[in-house]
């Protein structure tokens, strides 16, 4: 399992998360979403390596931005 | 836009929350700008216990347009004493194809020209399928008659 860390700004309620949550669960590979909104975070687990630009894009049909990777 | 001192409590809450959504849904203006419209630039606003300042509001606004989520708002009940405002109000919303029943306990204070500048609210997800829903609707569809 693979967990990625990844900065996203506009989240601010329950809501939000789970508009995020959607999106990034359905590129391939992803087990889990889990949001932390206190911190604009998105932690990603997943079976693969995912592409930044995959979880750009989901994050930005969702309505939000994506302000980074965490290495 | 209304202010508090001039407007019956309960519309000056539906014309605030029913304006600052319309408002982001029909004008392309700048986020920044609506939300001053709304929020003093100090706001701090605390909902369900995250810290909301101008930043936080302006980002939430994307979201809204690029989602084009609407909202009716009930609002049950407001009492308002000087410069602030309690109050009792269901969000019912409907966003990316679903809707959604919010309940909101809410107290602010708001500026002589209607804008927010501290809030506090806790907020409360209905199940809408849940019997307690359906009874307590029930419930108080026949207080009122
Ligand atoms: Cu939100």
């Amino acid at each position: 399992m693979i967990e990625h860390r990844y900065g996203v700004a506009g989240m601010t309620c329950g809501h939000c998360a789970s508009f995020v949550t959607e999106e990034i669960e359905r590129i391939e590979g992803v087990t889990a979403v889990n949001v932390d909104l206190t911190n604009d975070k998105v932690i990603v687990t997943s079976d693969r390596e995912l592409a930044l630009a995959d979880v750009r894009a989901a994050v930005d049909e969702a309505g939000y931005e994506l302000t980074g990777q965490e290495h | 836009m209304s202010t508090l001192d001039t407007t019956d409590p309960t519309k000056f809450m539906v014309d605030y929350l029913t304006s600052f959504n319309e408002e982001i849904l029909r004008s392309d203006e700048d986020a920044g700008q609506i939300v001053d419209h709304y929020y003093a630039n100090d706001i701090s606003l605390m909902a369900d216990g995250q810290r909301m300042g101008r930043d936080d509001l302006i980002a939430h606004v994307r979201p809204i347009r690029k989602n084009r989520a609407t909202s009716r708002v009930e609002v049950h009940e407001a009492v308002v004493d000087g410069d602030r405002i309690a109050a009792r109000y269901t969000l019912y919303v409907s966003v990316r194809g679903r809707d959604l029943v919010i309940e909101v306990h809410f107290f602010g204070r708001f500026t002589p020209d209607g804008r927010m500048f501290e809030g506090h609210m806790l907020t409360r997800n209905v199940d809408t399928d849940a019997d307690e829903f359906a009874s307590g609707q029930a419930a108080n569809e026949s207080e009122a008659s």
